[in-house]
This record gives structure tokens, C-alpha cells and sequence, in this order.
């Protein structure tokens, strides 16, 4: 008996994107914006509604849960609901637990509700001056389909 | 109040604002829509109830080895 996944958007990241898939790692292109339940209390309240904020995730097998920049978070003004343990170099340290929406503009997968992502320091940036914001985590990739081909150098993620 | 919360509410997230129970929700994200209804931008608490405490786990953040130079 076959099994076939219902496949609707891809995402296909390859050499010709930038250096080798070894040096960067798999990125995909990221919009981080505000929860739908905060963005219709601002609406309610007639406030601004802040922009999505851009930037690159890198697909991290390793993480049980997505993490985020906080800077994302406090340009966004998404006030943090929860503290959490964390491992750092230095012991045992405290991360603060956001929610948010993503929106993955080459997937058209728009404004997926995440109930807690990790608030951690983790911006920076790729020699092609891509600025990586965001760790995809095991809690995210549980909808996706990824292959990372290593010899090609390159990596498809499937929705 | 945590004993409290584990007997009746167990697996079940938290609402909560200073020290007072607001209620217990079945989704992280049920909690937060209710606690931004109440109490808008302002700060409150979403907590899964139980017995151990969650820790994140991610040990390439850890080690510094996410854009390491070897």
C-alpha cells in the first residue's frame, strides 16, 4: 500500500540562494507578527497595529520549540505570559514565552498561530547579510515535511 | 495555590494576573485570548499545570555553536 502526503506549497532553498547549505545552514524566510487575539484588541481600541517583523529562521532539528530574537518581541510590543528554563553556557537560566503569528511569505503560509515561543538572544547575521531572527524548532517542523540534501547542497520544505 | 491547581486542573494552562486564579483553559493560545480580553496589554500569566516545570532544551544555542567558526 502507498502513503502520499498532501503536498500545497514548497519552499526549495539551493546553492544558487547564496553559500552552501554547510555554511548557512537551512533558512527560510520569516515574518514574525502579532497574536490575531492582541491584534483585535488593538483594532477595538482603535490603536496601531505594528508591521510583521522580517527576517530568516533557521530550521533547527535540534530545538524542541521555536525561539525568537526578544528584540522581535519588543519592537512588536508583545508583552512576554511566561518564564521558562533554560540551558545556557553558564547553567541553568530563564527565558521569557511569547505568543505570536508567523507567516512564511515563500510557503503562502500565512499568520500560523505558535502559543509559546522562546524569547532568546540569537540575531545575527549571514555573510550575505541575511539576519537570522529565528530558530524553527521541532514544534513547528511537526507540520512540515523537510529534506535537507547535503551533497546537492540544497533543502526543500513542503507544507 | 499550585497543589490546588494540580488536583482539579492538572494538564490543563493557568490564567493568572498578580496572585489571583482568573481560570484553567485546555490551550495555551484559549488562555491568552481570555487574559487579553480581560486585561488588554497589560501583564498576566499563562501557565501549563504541572507537576515539573518545562525546560527548553536547545543545546546549539547553549554552546554558542549556531554560526560557530571552526
Amino acid at each position: 500500500m502507498a502513503y502520499f502526503m498532501p503536498v500545497f506549497n514548497f519552499f526549495h532553498w539551493s546553492e544558487k540562494h547564496g553559500r552552501t547549505l554547510n555554511d548557512t545552514g537551512a533558512l527560510v524566510s520569516v515574518e514574525i507578527g502579532i497574536p490575531s487575539a492582541l491584534k483585535q484588541h488593538l483594532s477595538e481600541k482603535g490603536l496601531p497595529i505594528p508591521a510583521a517583523v522580517s527576517g530568516f529562521a533557521l530550521v533547527d532539528t535540534g530545538a524542541s520549540a521555536t525561539a525568537v530574537d526578544d528584540s522581535v518581541f519588543t519592537s512588536l510590543g508583545i508583552p512576554h505570559f511566561d518564564e521558562i528554563a533554560t540551558g545556557t553556557p553558564h547553567g541553568q537560566g530563564n527565558s521569557k514565552v511569547y505568543p505570536a503569528n508567523i507567516t512564511f511569505p515563500g510557503m503562502n503560509v500565512t499568520d500560523m498561530p505558535m502559543e509559546r515561543v522562546i524569547g532568546c538572544q540569537l540575531r545575527w547575521k549571514t555573510h550575505e547579510d541575511q539576519e537570522i531572527i529565528m530558530l524553527m524548532g521541532r514544534d513547528l517542523l511537526q507540520y512540515f515535511l523537510f529534506v535537507y540534501n547535503g551533497p546537492s547542497s540544497d533543502v526543500t520544505l513542503f507544507y | 495555590m499550585k497543589a490546588d491547581l494540580l488536583n482539579n486542573h492538572e494538564g490543563k494552562f493557568a490564567l493568572i494576573r498578580g496572585e489571583e486564579f482568573v481560570g484553567a483553559y485546555d490551550s495555551a493560545q484559549n488562555a491568552y485570548t481570555e487574559g487579553v480580553k480581560r486585561f488588554g496589554c497589560e501583564s498576566f500569566l499563562v501557565k501549563r499545570i504541572s507537576e515539573q516545570e518545562e525546560v527548553y532544551r536547545n543545546q546549539a544555542l547553549a554552546l554558542g555553536l549556531l554560526h560557530a567558526r571552526l
